[in-house]
């Protein structure tokens, strides 16, 4: 007679000689299906690794050590205009993808509106659908509050010393997020095809072709030729809805990641 | 084995042999491209075996380890398993509360406040005042020095770069400048009462985007103000700047005694110097 050796990996068995609840069982069978199809549990561990070395074992705070909570709680409006213009953004993000529904980029005739793509806004958003004015109101106040907010925040940092050493590519970052966030909302400005758009977008034309030896290339590249037409608008477009919106996400998620790892820099 | 023996500094992978389990086989069955165990290297051996620039790498690493277990070691901070309030439920109800206070407001103003669609845009009318959106105006501004952009001797009197070149490279330097400011103050002061300068060079260089931002509409600003002309509102946009510095400056140089007593007693209070 022999004992049969132990068959390490029948889990079933393992499982039925433990007391488990139903969700445990239920955790348990869809962890044993995916990893015998995609090897998580290696990267659990990994996950779970990096997760406790962000989390874990930091010292005790500042504010704690030196009792600052007083100080650090009465300037906390001040603290979370970063977290504002991030909420403003989410809002922007939504509205804005709401009202590309109703909107075309184009500059061809229209009887009423002069412009397709001022039609588009006048009568179709404005007018035509429900809430249309309403998001469209929210979309242009939550643009503009993100942008208030993060001039803000940039100027809270300053005022706290909170760019200093070892934050100085954060600073950097910030410099070049304050900068897209004005790109993105001077890009949005321009989309109505109104007035105001026009003779901004003129403002930036002109602009372009001051800058020296790459000036005509960049006013080619950017307002697609040396006066405002189609091209223009079409690339306004594409950089508010497709390529700005990606790239501030990007840059958002490493300066947020940023702090996360360095900690918020009290004042003491 | 033998290098594993020689080595002196600190290890963060335990140093055991990872193998593959096939100690119990002996060394006969196994392939010829598998070492017996006591020879295979471990992790340890292979980075301290590498080259070049991966070496200097590996021996960073470790060094950089060392020194933060002595910094950890030598710490009298509390270690802890987590860093201030429980994410749930005090972090979590706080930025829940802020979020809805937050969008409720965005709400209200978008509500109550719906923006103006100005008419078509028409490329044969030329509006009497051209401006950006108002987060541009300082921008704007700075393209406009056409008055102080200096005009050369040598040259006869021409202007070394145009207008607009000058515009375009004065927004350049004041965002350079901004960059870089993180290189150029250093040191642990968080406020502006420990450093008077940067505190008052900050107030100036809000003052200075007020008013930068009023010189493209000067002219009509010049006709609501009875006593102020084009000129003197150009010089006060560079006046205002440096009288608000030096107003700041002295503010915080006033407050510094008495603030800097506050903290330090607070300091010496919690942390006493050993």
């Amino acid at each position: 007679m022999s004992l049969e050796p132990r068959d390490e990996t029948d889990h079933r068995a393992w499982m039925q000689e433990r007391d488990l609840s139903p969700i445990e069982e239920g955790y348990l069978y869809g962890l044993m299906y995916l990893d015998k199809r995609l090897r998580i549990v290696d990267y659990l561990e990994l996950m779970e690794d990096m997760y406790y070395k962000i989390n874990l074992q930091m010292p005790k705070s500042h504010t704690e050590q030196y009792n600052l909570d007083n100080k650090f709680w009465y300037w906390y409006p001040l603290y979370s205009l970063g977290f504002f213009s991030i909420i403003a953004y989410i809002v922007a993000a939504v509205t804005g993808g709401i009202l590309g529904f109703y909107y075309s980029p184009s500059t061809a005739e229209h009887p009423e509106y002069t412009y397709v793509a001022y039609a588009h806004v006048a009568q179709t958003i404005m007018i035509d659908l429900n809430f249309g004015s309403f998001l469209r109101s929210l979309h242009r106040w939550s643009a503009q509050i993100m942008t208030a907010a993060v001039f803000l925040h940039m100027l809270r940092v300053y005022f706290t010393g909170a760019y200093k050493e070892p934050r100085e590519l954060n600073w950097l970052l910030g410099i070049v997020l304050i900068s897209l966030t004005m790109v993105f909302g001077y890009t949005g400005y321009l989309l109505p095809w109104s007035q105001l758009s026009y003779w901004a977008g003129q403002i930036g034309v002109e602009m372009a072709l001051s800058i020296p030896l790459i000036g005509e290339w960049t006013a080619q590249l950017v307002f697609g030729g040396f006066t405002l037409g189609e091209p223009t608008i079409q690339r306004m477009y594409i950089l508010h809805v497709f390529i700005l919106p990606f790239v501030v996400t990007a840059l958002i998620a490493i300066h947020v990641g940023i702090v996360w790892m360095q900690g918020i820099a009290e004042p003491h | 084995m033998t290098e594993r023996d020689h080595t002196e500094d600190v290890r963060t992978d335990g140093g055991e042999p990872q193998t593959d389990g096939g100690e119990s086989e002996g060394g006969a069955g196994l392939p010829a491209n598998v070492p017996p165990d006591d020879q295979t290297p471990t992790w340890h051996d292979r980075k301290a075996r590498t080259q070049g620039l991966s070496r200097l790498t590996y021996e960073y690493f470790e060094r950089a380890r060392y020194e933060d277990q002595v910094l950890r070691q030598e710490s009298d901070y509390v270690e802890r398993d987590v860093l201030a309030f429980p994410t749930w439920p005090h972090e979590t109800i706080r930025n829940l509360a802020i979020t809805s206070f937050f969008l409720g407001m965005m709400f209200f103003v978008a509500a109550a406040l719906p923006p103006h669609l100005p008419d078509p845009a028409d490329p044969s009318n030329t509006p009497p005042v051209i401006l950006p959106d108002w987060y541009l105006y300082w921008s704007f501004g700075l393209l406009h020095l056409d008055p102080i952009n200096p005009n050369l001797a040598i040259l006869g009197g021409d202007k070394i770069v145009s207008d607009r070149v000058y515009g375009v490279l004065a927004n350049l330097v004041v965002v350079g400048f901004i960059a870089i400011v993180p290189f150029l103050n250093k040191g642990s002061a968080r406020r502006p009462v420990e450093e008077p300068f940067w505190g008052a060079l900050g107030v100036a260089g809000i003052v200075f985007a007020i008013t930068i931002a009023i010189v493209p509409i000067q002219n009509i600003v010049a006709e609501f103000i009875a006593i102020m002309t084009i000129d003197l509102l150009f010089a006060l946009s560079f006046i205002l700047p440096v009288v608000a510095f030096f107003i700041a400056y002295a503010v915080l140089k006033t407050m510094q005694e008495g603030y800097m007593y506050e903290l330090n007693k607070r300091y010496y209070r919690l942390r006493p110097p050993r």
